[in-house]
């Protein structure tokens, strides 16, 4: 008996995260695509960007939206700090190493972050539209996530702008390319591989503030961990370095994730919220086999 | 050329700090441990008292010294618990030594604690219980947290028969495997939700359908089906009883059918971040039962700071709080006070927390658990009049004490709790008060929650 | 016919040497330095952990990032096992090679699954499909409540039944540690036996470029089938040793860990990714060094008044950076490059 209402709910609910979960993978892909680095780290980055939401929030007094603003600034300084530290030495290294570099750069933010923040798990409630929520169908997405959804969008754009509206984007396109026709056409590399991996911290630790808006609770130092992992899972899902792909892969996931549940509910005996897990990677393993280079892949 | 340089620069520098550890590690290996070596090479498992003596010849002078090992989850998932632990049983081991240690015989001991951190890891567990036992001279441990986690270090632990003192997050399983030296000082999981339930029948006769909603993980999971079958045997009706997977975001599709359903009470939960979860998505989504009770978030401040107006009424099983009215005014027949008033323990964990710079912190259940542990331990040993683990073991037996914690006495056939009894807990108007027991209470049950339409 | 020619053998029974003598000495250090056989135990899981995976990974370059669920799947089958032997009232010695032969076959049963869907996939997409696998599994158990759910299946009870309260004492300390050094010595001789064979040239060719391998008429499917079934079997057995039989609880959430894979992985690049030596030295240093800063480093600094939980890890992760982009070919592949010496080098396999 899938309920209307209850469809209804899980489709707007699965947009709302999915729009999440996509700005959360972007940063990943574009650090693939230019770099060729999958950046096990992801999720530390992500969780950085929740609690300078929560920072900006509890700290400070202002939206915790404005974590992004924070995160982008953050993400710049991070994203080039690393890249010049660690990551520059690695380009002709096997891809194996700058997996092990970047998992080692993910544990050192978590027992930086919880030797500061602490091991505790935080949050905090906002709701500044709480009064201009409506209902459709029964279901009443609360203002923050809609927000928050609303936020990913805008930082997307954002990102868009830089790519294909500036000569940094037209640069950075152009090693995805082709590295070495960039380099012929006198293309400094080094510095958009350097501009590309903060690009993509940026947009990553800014997406972890936004995540915070929608989530608001279960803030702590392990929470990136699930979302390296879905991360991935988007990313290969819309095709590796692609940036549309990644952003349309999220909301699907988000989608499926939220839709599988009603099916899943009609069975005895199982628990559905947790087999929607399992349904979500497998969507992932059909896509990959009709498709071994994901959505938008090329 | 310039980046290449750099590199051997770094590589260079890698180099040298991998020689310095290597050199540190056969220094401390070689060095460290010749003498212990030969020790141990003697040492029969009997001869507690005797590697006391040899320790002590070593040492500057003080008084005899018993050292109790723990392997700590000071990193990864279990990190919150594990910092609450070691802080807890350093509290307890110096109101121990500040009140005169243990005496065996004419001889006074003092404890010590020796622990290492397990990264909430199973395979980091096994060398580190060994490494406390076979190099640490340690013959009393305080178990890891978690099932997973204990069953690592079990075997190791009755392969040298040393004693471990579950005091966190182990399911009843454990106990059932037959293990020797393993007993446990909390309520198991399985019972977890026993007190809330009682109260509810208590207090309200009209309240029929319980609806529960936990996480699935081993400890969780364990709550949820005692507290199933406990509610069934009460007669109560489980309406609904459904889970969500561990890390969840979003519990909506899980919850939105209890708006419908309108069960009197919703208990369930499983940890920090989902149990926050669980009672904001409950407020939003306007699910107002008469009561709900959830698991471990609610314990801690953090839960109000967070959650607000969300929180009020929100009431949660507690092994312990702060504010228990435990004293040795009320010691229950059958039982003798032992260990610090819970005011010393509050004043004690405050002096270690500032030590180590978490002045502010306030001890969480956890916290009491472990000095549980180290009491029970420092209860045990006195009675057994030894050092050495079989005595102390079958003292363990025997042992049924009142603390600042409640009641502790083990089952002697498996180790399993069977003395000390939840404590139910409340978030009224901002403040942490305890409802239940009757005896325990600080203030009435808020009930039906604030909300509540009927 | 590889299998008898005496020119492979010959060389495999060469490049097994010096790891045999590595192990060797382990065995020795696990017996002879007291208080620390646990730590050689754990050393020893690493190295084989690395060793299995390097099988596959090491040699045709794919990164099973789902690795860690042949483990699973392993002990799964051999805790079935045990339950089945138990409740027949069998002897307890039938359960090794019961046990082991259920944990292997799962465990190739997974990946001969896992092979048709995700061996079709290349580079990071393969890395990804797999951590699916993986997760989807751990879910799958959980969420369809199967052999215990979430809350993981006890057989400690069931080994007492098998082997008595003293004998389980021994199977669970002594002899799973024994067991795991003859699967660490067999792992090395398949090991040396691919890399001297058709099968090792095959599987170099695919990693340094499949679509030319194919090209030259490689037959690049069996042998990467092969080389994932191979790896997988180890890993099968490798989990049934060290997680059924040596602790008795197997949990989806602790054996389905991710980490475990992410740790192989370390162990083999920091090593040298396809090397046979090279896992194992991973391994000696991953856990050493966590063991060091751990056991020492942090009580040391506590010591001077420093004191934070998790410190170990804040001073291992920079050393590990460090390390990869001092040597990203691993140790034995620094090695190789640096060591001119062609007596030394003969033993850098």
């Amino acid at each position: 008996m899938p309920d209307l209402n209850l469809l209804v709910a899980s489709i707007i609910s699965g947009l709302l995260i999915g729009a999440v979960y996509g700005i959360a993978t972007v940063g990943l892909n574009l650090i693939f695509g230019v770099l060729r680095i999958v950046n096990v780290g992801h999720g530390a980055f992500i969780m950085l960007g929740a609690y300078l939401a929560f920072i900006v929030y509890t700290s400070l007094g202002l939206p915790p939206l404005l974590g992004v603003v924070a995160g982008l600034a953050v993400g710049a300084v991070l994203g080039l700090i690393i890249y010049y530290l660690v990551i520059r030495y690695l380009h002709d290294a096997p891809e194996l190493a700058t997996l092990l570099a970047t998992f080692a750069i993910g544990i050192l933010i978590q027992e930086l972050v919880k030797a500061v923040m602490g091991p505790d798990s935080r949050g905090f409630v906002w709701n500044p539209l709480a009064a201009y929520e409506f209902e459709i169908f029964g279901y009443k997405p609360s203002s923050f996530q809609i927000l928050a959804a609303l936020s990913s969008l805008a930082l997307l754009a954002f990102l868009y702008v830089v790519i294909y509206r500036t000569r940094l984007g037209l640069a950075i396109r152009a090693v995805v390319q082709d590295r070495e026709g960039a380099m012929v056409v006198g293309i400094d590399v080094e510095r958009i591989y350097a501009a590309s991996f903060a690009l993509g911290i940026m947009v990553t630790v800014a997406s972890g503030a936004i995540l915070a808006a929608y989530l608001q609770t279960g803030i702590h130092p392990y929470m990136g961990e699930i979302y390296t992992l879905k991360g991935f899972v988007i990313a290969v899902m819309g095709g590796l370095g692609s940036i549309p792909g990644a952003f349309i892969a999220g909301v699907l996931f988000g989608l499926f994730e939220n839709v599988s549940y009603l099916l899943l509910a009609g069975i005895e005996g199982v628990q559905p919220l947790v087999l929607t897990r399992s349904i979500a990677f497998l969507l992932l393993l059909l896509i990959l086999l009709v498709k071994p280079t994901g959505l938008m892949g090329r | 050329m310039q980046g290449q340089n750099k590199t051997l620069l770094i590589a260079g520098a890698a180099i040298v700090v991998l020689i310095i550890l290597a050199a540190g590690y056969f220094l401390f290996a070689g060095g460290g441990e010749q003498p212990a070596t030969g020790q141990q090479q003697e040492e029969q498992p009997a001869a507690g008292q005797q590697q006391e003596q040899q320790q002590q010849e070593q040492a500057p002078p003080a008084e005899e010294k018993i050292v109790v090992g723990a392997t700590l989850s000071l990193t990864g998932k279990y990190a919150k618990e594990g910092e609450m632990s070691l802080l807890g049983a350093l509290a307890a081991i110096r109101w121990i030594n500040d009140n005169g240690g243990i005496k065996i015989g004419d001889k006074t001991y003092m404890l010590e604690l020796k622990y290492y951190d397990d990264e909430s890891n199973k395979d980091r567990v096994k060398s580190l219980v060994e490494r406390l036992i076979k190099e640490d001279q340690v013959q009393f441990l305080l178990a890891p947290y978690s099932s997973g986690l204990t069953a690592a270090a079990a075997p190791i632990a009755e392969k040298y028969g040393a004693i471990m003192i579950s005091h966190g997050g182990a399911s009843d399983k454990i106990f059932q495997q037959g293990y020797k030296y393993v007993v446990q000082v909390l309520t198991p999981a399985s019972r977890y939700f026993v007190s809330v339930i009682d109260l509810v029948k208590a207090i309200d006769p009209e309240a029929k359908t319980i609806a529960i909603v936990y996480k699935e993980n081993p400890f969780s999971s364990v709550v949820a089906e005692g507290a199933k079958k406990y509610a069934e045997q009460q007669g109560f009706q489980v309406v609904y009883y459904q889970s969500y997977p561990a890390d969840a975001q979003d519990l909506t599709p899980v919850l939105q059918p209890l708006k419908e359903m309108k069960p009197d009470i919703i208990i369930g939960g499983g940890h920090f971040a989902d149990g926050q979860l669980l009672a904001r998505q409950l407020y939003e989504l306007g699910i107002k039962p008469k009561l709900v009770a959830i698991l471990v978030a609610p314990a801690l401040p953090e839960f109000y700071e967070t959650l607000g107006d969300a929180a009020e009424g929100i009431a949660y099983p507690s092994q312990w709080e702060p504010g228990v009215k435990f004293s040795p005014d009320n010691v229950p027949p059958g039982y003798e006070w032992y260990g610090p008033t819970v005011d010393e323990f509050l004043q004690y964990f405050k002096m270690v927390a500032e030590e180590r710079g978490k002045g502010d912190l306030v001890p969480s259940y956890h916290a009491a658990d472990a000095a549980a542990a180290i009491l029970f331990l420092a209860k045990a040993i006195e009675m057994a009049q030894s050092l050495d683990p079989d005595d102390v073991r079958q003292a363990m037996n025997d042992v049924a004490i009142f603390t600042f914690y409640g009641k502790i006495k083990i089952d002697p056939e498996t180790g399993l709790q069977i003395g000390h009894e939840m404590i139910v807990g409340q978030w009224q108007n901002g403040r942490k008060v305890i409802i239940w027991p009757p005896e325990a209470a600080e203030a009435e049950p808020l009930y039906p929650m604030p909300g509540y339409t009927g | 016919m590889a299998l008898v020619d005496p020119w492979t053998v010959r060389e495999a029974v060469r490049k097994s040497l010096p790891a045999l003598a590595i192990y060797a000495v382990l065995l020795a250090a696990y017996f002879l330095i007291p208080g620390k056989s646990q730590l050689f135990a754990t050393i020893l899981f690493y190295a084989l952990l690395g060793q299995a995976f390097n099988i596959f990974m090491g040699m045709t370059g794919y990164v099973d990032f789902g690795y860690v669920a042949f483990l699973a799947v392993g002990a799964y089958a051999f805790g079935v096992t045990a339950m089945a032997l138990a409740s027949l009232g069998s002897p307890g010695w039938t359960l090794i090679p019961l046990g082991l032969l259920a944990a292997a076959g799962a465990a190739m049963i997974l990946a001969s699954m896992v092979g048709a869907i995700a061996l079709r996939l290349r580079g990071a997409y393969f890395a990804i499909a797999t951590i699916g696998v993986n997760e989807g599994l751990r879910y799958f158990f959980e969420g369809a409540n199967i052999l215990g759910g979430s809350i993981g299946l006890y057989i400690v009870k069931d080994l007492k039944t098998l082997f008595g309260d003293e004998g389980y004492q021994f199977m669970a300390t002594i002899a799973a540690d024994l067991l795991m050094f003859g699967l660490a010595g067999f792992t090395v001789l398949v090991t040396a036996w691919i890399l001297s064979s058709r099968m090792g040239f095959a599987l170099q060719a695919i990693r340094e470029d499949e679509d030319a391998a194919r090209a030259l008429g490689v037959n690049v499917t069996k042998y990467k089938v092969l080389a994932f079934m191979t790896s997988g079997a180890l890993g099968g057995m490798l989990g049934a040793l060290n997680w059924a039989l040596k602790e008795g609880v197997l949990e989806p959430e602790t054996v389905f860990f991710i980490v475990y894979t992410v740790e192989a992985i370390i162990i083999v690049v920091l090593g040298g990714a396809g090397t046979l030596l090279g896992p194992i030295v991973g391994a000696l240093i991953y856990i050493g060094l966590n063991y060091v800063s751990n056991v020492y480093a942090a009580p040391l600094l506590e010591g001077i008044g420093i004191k934070a939980s998790g410190l170990h890890l804040i001073l291992l992760a920079p050393i590990l950076i460090a390390f990869i982009i001092a040597a990203p070919n691993g140790i034995i592949g620094l090695l190789r490059e640096r060591i001119r010496n062609p007596t030394i080098r003969r033993f850098l396999v």
